[in-house]
């Protein structure tokens, strides 16, 4: 089926369900074709080739809510299923935040973003594989390599449709292309393992493969003969990657769902300072060619540049209607949650952090859970470089990190110049005053 | 026994779902004629071995919120996943469109992972059952009125919500779902299942004075009805979960720095799953990348210690009659005594290690390859008193409740814990809140020096090369020498 053949069927469904008694309802329609080749060892491991599709419904009815997917596009299924939604619909609890949105006045062209690129489309099985054995075998030429967890390359493109009763409807095409490895080295008993991937939605502007490489082996080869330290309170430089997990971590606890069922810290706090005021933070959607942008939202509410955070203020929660309605405020356009979500860059550079630390930690990875968006309390497995001096000096590792949000997005001392839009929740290297760590 | 209720907009009538032949031909819409036919293009290329996995499942779940049924949901997935083995080298392809045309097409894509070479004889089908039943098919969640689950989760909310006046926000949620699976391969097998689920949980946020603390607690299993009225009342799931937001509301942060570490009986199993239960997946085995690689028959833990995965505990999150390859579950030692005797496999690991595949082949749905999987992980339980067991402590951290865990190939693994306490001079003092746990596979193994003569489980979701699959994992109480408490200073 073409894309405007699905973006009519998804019209027709909303018709259907109108007619059969809904208030209001919203058809989405996903379909995507995926690849994935993982090679180790020099052989091809695992290779995939697949296409799936899934049409989702949700029906308002009497302000009461049901919802429904299924994996079958053929019409009498799809239309059964919309009659059992509305009946369902019946037994929820009126609930009058539960409504649409307005339609957008303006929408952004989905081709503008540029996030269907023909290249990444038409690229061949042949090439893909060609693409993930070469990361392998240049990362096993590193003689300080001994093992080799996998490289691998992915690719998929897709369309996604959708149409609301409130008169939205539109569809747009995707692809993305990410290829990575996971690399293993060993001192004595002790193991490492790291690795380096990345992705992107335009095949002309994937990294160059080396550089991958040279990062992954990088990565793990900088872990071998890592110690535990003795537990103390330090500053803590995040490089970009655990910047962006703390912004991860933000994220969950700006958005408008965690706050309405009060599981944040941040509830009451809009337009309070929650953080330093260097610190800006920016979710935008309009960004062309980024991996996080789309023209609208799971919504049709169109998307917009955003400032979260403002010098340090809380400018706005991340919220889609229905957080929306329930703080008595207007979407924001983030139903489906945030898009290119970033902490904006500052002016030092990452070795001017570094070297502003006398004793500290370069933290280059966490493991495990361990965020609590209610309290804002963290407390993660970390591993990393030790600060002397201004120095990197041996590795660190079978630690733990711990403090609070509050106290962290207040203590962000420096903010580095490296901002760099890889992924769609991006930070440069940050340093925070002060943390705990735990160790002998 | 199926009930004659059927959910509204569900594509086929579940009663139809029935493990007797052929069950699967109405459901799938094709015959074991056709799936040989495409078993055999699929090794067209010069595979050694086919694979179909027909799935067919209905996911229902709903969530109660602000005194009202927020919404219910509904979703249904059909689909067949398709895998040819060469050697060591696995292609794979899936579709949702049940079409012969559609089917040979993915089936040759799988085919491609192999070029040239010899063909072979597809085998003619065994059609088998399930030899035991580990679920509770009698009172389907998935099947039962909506109203009958309603009261369900509105009587978790509401105890949860009365529990306390500072109990802010309440979130009372239940998931079911039930599962059909045909698996055929090329060496004759063709076998289904028929696989029930259901979960309630409850979250709960109490507040005071600008404190807040959110606690949860959830329950379920391959169980029907019956579960909710005999084993666990969903009253007493929204009190756990109120309990445990009141206690966190005056909870201190957890000291930093090695201590002695007492698990509860309740939930910690978590650290027995990231610890040992994954070194132990075979995949990881064969390829190397665990540490556990090449310590098979060697002590790896203290000798009170004994540890089994096993998938055939009735009614139990993570049990399974036959593993999603068709083998038969099974009860399987993996340290005994001290001493490494088994590692979970699936067909390929034990195709790359020599030996036969104890069913612990698992994969999220047929958009996924299967992969060596834990399903319930049990530490036996030992002989200590668990009160004696805290009590031989003068100063350290007791772990109650866990948002998860997570482990590396390399042994390094920490746990999450939301809820625990500080031991001072053999008792429980302070309540502590979220802290993180780290160690090191072998060295905690060794470190576990106490074991409790009680048991308890921890009900998860275990995420593994992008796939998650229900399993549980218990302990008893259990004492560790000394591990790294992330706390603050």
């Amino acid at each position: 089926m073409k894309q405007t053949e699905l973006l009519k069927l998804a019209e027709k469904l909303i018709k259907y369900s109108v007619s059969h008694g809904a208030d209001d309802s919203v058809i989405s329609i996903n379909r995507s074709s995926n690849f994935s080749v993982e090679c180790r060892n020099d052989k091809i491991e695992r290779l995939e080739d697949a296409s799936s599709l899934s049409i989702s419904v949700k029906i308002i009815k009497d302000s009461k809510v049901a919802n429904a997917s299924c994996s079958d596009i053929d019409v009498s299924v799809v239309e059964k299923l919309i009659k059992g939604t509305i009946k369902r619909a019946e037994l929820s609890g009126q609930d009058k935040y539960a409504t649409l949105p307005e339609k957008s006045a303006s929408y952004i062209d989905p081709e503008e973003l540029m996030l269907f690129d023909d290249e990444i489309a038409k690229m061949k099985p042949e090439e893909k594989i060609k693409i993930a054995r070469f990361l392998e075998s240049e990362a096993m030429k590193n003689k300080s390599i001994n093992l080799s967890n996998g490289s691998s390359c992915y690719t998929g493109s897709g369309t996604s449709v959708l149409a609301l009763s409130n008169g939205f409807s539109g569809f747009y095409d995707f692809t993305y292309l990410s290829a990575g490895i996971a690399l293993q080295t060993s001192d004595n008993d002790k193991m490492y393992q790291d690795g380096w991937w990345e992705t992107n939605v335009k095949r002309s502007k994937f990294p160059k493969l080396d550089k991958i490489v040279q990062k992954a082996v990088e990565r793990t080869t900088r872990l071998v003969g890592a110690k535990k330290i003795k537990s103390q309170n330090v500053p803590i430089v995040f490089d970009p990657n655990m910047s962006a997990m703390l912004l991860g971590f933000f994220a969950q606890c700006v958005s408008g769902t965690s706050i309405y069922t009060k599981q944040s810290f941040l509830v009451d706090k809009l337009g309070e300072k929650i953080a330093n005021p260097l610190v800006n933070i920016i979710d935008d959607g309009t960004l062309a060619g980024l991996p996080g942008s789309r023209p609208y939202d799971r919504e049709g509410v169109s998307s917009k540049r955003l400032k979260v955070v403002e010098n340090g203020e809380l400018k706005s929660y991340i919220l889609d209607t229905y957080a929306a309605n329930k703080l008595n405020l207007k979407s924001t356009g983030h139903s489906g949650g945030t898009t290119n979500f970033y902490l904006e860059a500052g002016q030092s550079s990452p070795e001017e952090i570094i070297a502003s630390v006398k004793n500290g930690l370069y933290l280059t990875n966490t493991i495990g859970q361990g965020t609590v968006p209610t309290t804002g309390d963290i407390s993660k497995g970390a591993s990393g470089i030790w600060i002397e001096n201004g120095k990197l000096t041996y590795p660190v590792d079978e630690i733990t990190i711990s403090g609070n949000l509050a106290n962290i997005l207040n203590d962000i001392e420096m903010l580095g110049n490296d901002l760099e839009f890889s992924r769609s929740r991006v930070a440069p290297t940050i340093k925070v005053k002060e943390m705990s760590i735990s160790g002998l | 026994m199926m009930a004659a209720n059927m959910l509204q907009g569900s594509l086929v009538q579940l009663n139809a779902l029935s493990t007797d032949i052929p069950g699967y031909e109405s459901i799938f819409g094709i015959t074991s004629k056709e799936m040989n036919k495409i078993l055999s293009i699929a090794l067209e290329k010069g595979g050694d071995f086919s694979e179909l996995f027909f799935e067919y499942t209905i996911s229902n779940s709903m969530m109660m919120q602000d005194d009202i049924l927020k919404s219910s949901s509904e979703s249904i997935i059909k689909g067949v996943g398709i895998r040819v083995l060469k050697g060591e080298q696995t292609g794979y392809g899936y579709a949702n469109e049940l079409t012969f045309d559609k089917l040979r097409e993915t089936a040759l894509a799988a085919a491609s992972i192999a070029d040239g070479g010899s063909r072979i004889k597809i085998a003619d089908f065994n059609v088998r059952k399930p030899k035991h039943n580990y679920y509770d098919l009698n009172t389907i969640i998935a099947e039962s009125e909506l109203e009958q689950k309603i009261k369900l989760v509105s009587s978790a909310y509401q105890s949860a919500l009365n529990y306390d006046g500072k109990i802010a926000k309440v979130t009372s949620s239940l998931g079911d779902s039930i599962q059909f699976v045909t698996i055929a391969n090329s060496e004759g097998e063709l076998i289904s299942d028929l696989r029930p689920q259901a979960r309630l949980v409850v979250r709960a946020t109490a507040e005071d004075n600008g404190k807040r603390g959110t606690g949860s607690y959830n329950q379920g299993g391959r169980v029907g009805f019956d579960f909710f009225n005999h084993d666990v009342t969903p009253e007493e799931i929204g009190k756990n979960a109120s309990r445990e937001a009141i206690i966190l509301l005056d909870a201190e942060n957890a000291p930093a720095g090695e201590m002695p570490v007492v698990l509860s009986k309740d939930q910690s199993g978590v650290m027995i799953h990231e610890a040992v239960g994954h070194p132990l997946e075979a995949d990881g085995n064969w390829k190397g990348q665990s540490l556990m690689a090449d310590k098979m028959g060697q002590m790896v833990a203290n000798p009170l210690v004994t540890i089994y995965d096993d998938a055939t505990i009735p009614n139990y999150r993570g049990s399974l009659n036959i593993d999603d390859e068709g083998t038969e579950t099974e009860n399987v030692m993996l340290i005994e005594k001290g001493r490494l005797v088994g590692f979970m496999h699936d067909k390929l690991s034990a195709k790359m290690m020599n030996t036969k595949s104890n069913g612990h082949g698992r994969r999220e749905s047929y958009v996924n390859p299967p992969i060596p999987r834990m399903n319930n992980t049990v530490l036996e339980k030992g002989d200590s008193i668990p009160e004696d067991i805290i009590k031989s402590v003068k100063k350290g951290f007791y772990a109650v409740s866990y948002q998860g865990g997570q482990v590396q190939n390399t042994g390094k693994f920490t746990f999450s814990v939301n809820l625990g306490y500080l031991i001072e001079d053999g008792k429980l003092t302070k309540a502590l809140r979220n802290a993180t746990l780290i160690g090191n596979s072998i060295e905690i193994m060794k470190d576990v020096d106490m074991i409790g003569n009680d048991t308890g489980f921890f009900l998860g979701n275990c995420g593994k090369d992008g796939q998650t699959v229900p399993v549980t994992c218990g302990t008893p109480t259990l004492r560790i020498k000394k591990m790294t408490v992330g706390g603050q200073l």
